[in-house]
């Protein structure tokens, strides 16, 4: 398309975009009026003279009599155009006084051997090649007319004399810090532009819009030469991960992995998990036809404390050119921790007997529960020494606070106060607690939930069913069925085989419910339903959905303690066991710490800027802005660090601080909040340093961050080998040293065309009229 | 004789009484009723059919009717012969079991709780879905091995077991060989007065010898043969779960037949019935 616009308008739209456009005779613009205006006449006279002659012509032809004036016309306006001598007016660079930065990358992915045009075929060679200083190079062209300064980079950008410098040999490559670099380098010098060879691998870990801002304010184009192919051959690519960064032991691992390929569509690979060498599970992935990327989700138990790097990888396949992006790791803290869990039942019932004892014997686990026996007069179990005590439901935030997660069992709303039931609500919202509501005569809409805050908890739609209906009829013999969302979801995962966990749950002994939930709320998800000849639609046994940081679970059924006690099922069975322990440790993942501290990654660079971001709240959960909160780093070496965080006053209760770590291995981080010398409390975190390879993952050449750096910053994207156009695009960049210089127009071949147009259409319509 | 044709007349009655609606539940307290619950197997009777085990008629409910949370169920298992009968697993069956309901359900009233008596023996299938079982007279237990093999798995997958009503060191023996064979791996061992079982509903402080109902009316000894102190004991399985509560010399099962006998000292049906309410609070939650 440029080459055309080249052919007809002589120049590259560039140049009639940095140009301004002008006559350079404009004196005659009066006489060039006043002679087409004379030729005008004459030919409009002449036309109309003859118009009056032939008698037998049609009436197609009569409609075209206007056209030989008006293309006699055009073609006298193009000849007057002429006369005037157009001409773009261009500020260009004078020649050896302006300089030019070449950016080279120097990093590993250069050494990619996808560079059809290099006689070695690799990025690298291609890079030397249009710098070799040889007759016609990119770097001769550029230095007929330029000061030349070289630079190299991968972490950041500095001179060197020549490309022998350069080994291809780096990490990584950060290419707005890089840039910025060489601006400064070369700051005071009148600068054209700067020129960067790369394949577009960004690996910094900030976004390239600030350097790019930098870069614009300070008015430095950049003009990008894209070196390899802009899609690879044959490659799979493990391109994301995305994984809790802490679990509670025992948990079942979720993560999410996408796997992206080219040239491999159809083909079914083996993703292995491995934790510290031994691979906990292989999924099979197939990838799909059309596309290029799939998501797998993986499970698996994580039984081991402490910080654990799980391995995620695809074999390497026949024929696929680069096998270092198979893989990718992440770094997840195992806890062990007993998680605490506020168990409030209206009634003694032996759902909740068996729950309590399905995990009783978790260490990770603690259910704090208080039962209702007789009007006001409960029995609460398994308080210990760190938990505060309290006679019913709690009436304080603090009290409820102090969970990460409540179950309700069947108890009505009527009980509680209007104020409690906010707090509960509070509780999932605004702390980010999980709360489960767990199905009985005297829960959801038969415990006259509906119409109060506690409605707001439930994932399923409420009804107004008043007290004077009485006693709930039961629906029996609920055969529980999976939805396709419960097929995948961890909490569902009865066995540690998926296929055979999904096989199972039909076969499991049928359960009764109270309640008819057979309508989800909008945002909810169902993961367990029924078939129930008593009720038309299926009924909704397990779903949940989110409130505000937390979430809500509905569990319908008032009876899967038949899953431990029954004569079907085996002593040695743990479904029952197993389904609770899921369940409570779903309910308290991802719910927030009072004090939290975060780097903003899990894994680094060697020499990488840590940022760290501590949350902190008081025990009611209100952020607290004025606090002293250090962070004490103990790095790989066991020396340690204290970095003070600050308020952000971006966010409230969220406090930041940088650190730089060099070491490569695992830091634990340790923050401590105090307000007015008291101590909020204490958090740990860990990150982990070492080579990530990470411009390796989509390694093929990314078009999109070249041209993004090209247009944001005024420059262009140049292909390589096209020495000529960089060198023109350089010479009216405006920046440097420069002249003004104008560009006759008025020998454009547009011109000239239009002029045999016009003249030849004119003759044609004249002949066709028979006045030729 | 004349009592076993009551007793079948008292089920052609039930049978055909069946699909009405409940009677109402008695309560204590009205003269009526008083007369009603001082012959054994009179007053109001639940809508289930009857079934017998060793010649005594028990009414197991419906497993599609099983509505409640709370079933006290008695174990009618095989025994020898008791007093020249057998069945001695129905002594104070089902007046005393009844009557406990009535007080447990005022006493526990957020209980869903059935109202009737409700007996199964071991084999019975649906006695998994009842995990608490009541059981007298133990002295004269002889289960059989399918009785066993069901009562060991029904305890183990999470059962809860109340022995009550034996006496002295012949019976003991007999329940120890039982429980031998039943639990051999887990020991019995007494159970201290600070355990929660004595603390979870009431506070009890001691442990009290409850007399049987022709002891206590007529102010006589406590004690029947040579089982002259009282004891609760337990097993616990792995976990330290109790599985099985046995309360030995003496006689709860009586104290709550006749609470409402005027003869009957108070304090022993007062204590009989905080032992019965802490032992189902208990069960229900542990």
């Amino acid at each position: 398309m440029v080459g055309l616009f080249e052919f007809l308008f002589k120049y590259r739209p560039v140049l009639f975009e940095e140009g301004r456009f002008t006559f350079v005779s404009p004196g005659w613009m009066q006489v060039a009026a006043l002679l087409a205006g004379a030729l005008l006449v004459v030919a409009a006279f002449t036309y109309r003279r003859m118009g009056g002659g032939g008698s037998d012509r049609t009436a197609g032809a009569e409609r075209l009599r206007w056209l030989p004036p008006v293309f006699r016309s055009l073609a006298i306006a193009v000849i007057v155009f002429c006369l005037l001598q157009p001409a773009l007016v261009l500020s260009t660079v004078v020649p050896q006084e302006t300089f030019v930065g070449v950016v080279v990358d120097d990093s590993r992915s250069m050494a990619m051997p996808d560079e059809a045009s290099a006689a070695d075929g690799t990025r690298a060679g291609a890079v030397l090649e249009a710098l070799s200083g040889e007759p016609g190079s990119m770097l001769d062209r550029l230095a007929e007319r330029f000061q030349v300064r070289l630079l190299a980079f991968g972490r950041s950008a500095e001179r060197i004399e020549s490309t022998e410098q350069l080994r291809f040999a780096r990490a990584d490559s950060r290419i707005g810090e890089a840039l910025v670099a060489a601006r400064d380098e070369l700051a005071g010098l009148p600068l054209s532009g700067l020129v960067l060879f790369s394949d577009g691998a960004d690996s910094a870990p900030a976004e390239l819009g600030d350097a790019l801002l930098t870069l614009k304010a300070a008015g430095t184009p950049v003009y990008t030469v894209g070196v390899g192919r802009p899609r690879l051959r044959k490659d799979i690519e493990v391109s994301r991960v995305v994984a809790p960064r802490r679990v509670l032991e025992g948990s079942t691992v979720e993560v999410e992995i996408t796997l992206s390929q080219t040239g491999f569509g159809g083909r079914t690979v083996d993703l292995e998990v491995e934790d510290d060498g031994r691979i906990v599970n292989v999924e099979q992935v197939t990838f799909p036809r059309g596309g290029s990327a799939v998501t797998a989700r993986v499970m698996f138990a994580a039984n081991d404390e402490g910080a654990r790097e799980f391995r995620f990888q695809v074999a390497g396949q026949p024929g696929e050119e680069l096998l270092l992006n198979n893989e990718r790791t992440a770094l997840v803290e195992v806890l062990k921790r007993r998680e605490k869990i506020f168990f409030f039942e209206g009634e003694p019932r032996d759902e909740s007997k068996f729950l309590r004892r399905a995990v009783g014997q978790d260490e990770n686990l603690h259910v704090v529960s208080m039962t209702r026996q007789a009007a006001n007069k409960f029995y609460g179990m398994n308080f210990d020494e760190n938990t505060r005590r309290f006679e019913g439901f709690p009436t304080r935030r603090e009290e409820l606070f102090e969970y990460r997660g409540v179950i309700l069992g069947s108890m009505e709303a009527s009980f509680f106060t209007h104020d409690q039931m906010r707090m509960l609500v509070d509780f999932a919202a605004q702390r980010g607690g999980g709360v489960l509501l767990l199905g009985g005569r005297r829960a959801f809409s038969e415990g006259g939930f509906a119409g109060t805050p506690l409605a707001e908890l439930s994932p399923v739609v409420l009804y107004d069913r008043p007290a004077e209906q009485g006693r709930p009829e039961l629906l029996t013999d609920l055969r529980l069925e999976l939805t396709p969302q419960g097929r995948a979801h961890p909490a569902t995962l009865l066995r540690d085989d998926r296929e055979e966990a999904n096989e199972l749950w039909p076969t499991l002994p049928p359960l009764s419910a109270y309640q008819r939930a057979t309508e989800l709320k909008a945002g909810a998800t169902a993961l367990l339903q029924a078939e129930s000849p008593m009720v038309s639609a299926p009924m909704i046994v397990l779903a949940h959905h989110r409130i505000g940081r937390g979430r809500a679970i509905a569990f319908t059924p008032h009876d899967s303690w038949h899953w431990q006690m029954s004569a079907e099922i085996p002593l040695e069975d743990q479904t029952h066991e197993r389904l609770w322990r899921q369940m409570l440790r779903w309910l308290v993942s991802y719910v927030p710490d009072r004090i939290e501290i975060e780097a903003d990654r899990d894994r680094f660079e060697p020499g990488s800027t840590v940022t760290l971001r501590a949350t902190v709240r008081d025990e009611a959960f209100q952020e607290v802005n004025r606090a002293q909160v250090v962070a004490a780093i103990e790095q790989p070496s066991g020396e340690e660090v204290e970095v003070p965080l600050d308020w952000s006053v971006e966010r409230d209760g969220e406090f930041v601080g940088t650190f730089t770590a060099d070491e490569s291995g695992l830091y634990r981080v340790e923050v401590d909040a105090r307000s007015e010398g008291q101590l909020l409390g204490v958090a740990t975190s860990r990150f982990a340093v070492d080579e990530l390879n990470e411009e390796l993952f989509g390694a093929a050449r990314r078009d999109s961050v070249l041209k993004r750096i090209a247009s944001e910053t005024g420059g262009r994207q140049v292909e390589l080998g096209r020495a000529d156009r960089l060198v023109e695009d350089l010479s009216v960049s405006r920046e440097g040293t420069v002249v003004r210089e104008a560009r006759d127009l008025w020998d454009m071949p547009i011109l000239f065309l239009m002029l045999v147009a016009l003249l030849g259409g004119e003759w044609a319509v004249r002949r066709r009229l028979g006045m030729a | 004789m004349v009592l076993a044709a009551a007793l079948l007349a008292g089920g052609a009655a039930a049978l055909v009484a069946r699909g009405a609606a409940p009677a109402a539940t008695p309560q204590i307290g009205a003269s009526d009723d008083r007369r009603a619950f001082r012959g054994r197997h009179r007053g109001p009777l639940p809508p289930q059919a009857m079934r017998t085990f060793e010649r005594y008629l028990y009414r197991p409910v419906d497993p599609y009717e099983i509505q409640r949370e709370f079933y006290f169920t008695r174990l009618a298992y095989s025994g020898h012969m008791y007093r020249g009968f057998a069945g001695s697993w129905s002594i104070d069956y089902p007046k005393a079991d009844r009557q406990f309901m009535i007080g447990l359900k005022r006493l526990l009233d957020q209980l869903d709780a059935y109202d009737y008596d409700h007996a199964l023996p071991a084999t019975d299938p649906d006695l998994f879905r009842f995990p608490f079982l009541y059981s007298v007279e133990v002295g004269y237990m002889a289960l059989s091995p399918a009785e066993r093999e069901a009562l060991r798995r029904y305890l183990l997958a999470g059962g809860f077991w109340v022995i009550d009503d034996f006496w002295g060191s012949w019976e003991w023996a007999n329940l120890e060989r039982e429980l031998s064979l039943l639990l051999p791996e887990y020991p019995i061992v007494e159970l201290p007065l600070d355990h929660p079982i004595f603390h979870c509903f009431y506070d009890v402080e001691e442990i009290l010898q409850v007399p049987n109902v022709g002891q206590g009316v007529s102010g006589g000894p406590t004690w029947e043969q040579d089982g002259f102190t009282p004891h609760v004991r337990g097993i616990f399985d792995e976990d330290g779960r109790l599985m099985v509560v046995i309360n030995w010399n003496t006689d709860l099962g009586d104290a709550w037949e006749w609470a409402e006998d005027e003869w009957y000292p108070v304090r022993f049906s007062h204590y009989a019935y905080q032992m019965g309410v802490n032992f189902v609070v208990y069960a229900m939650s542990h």
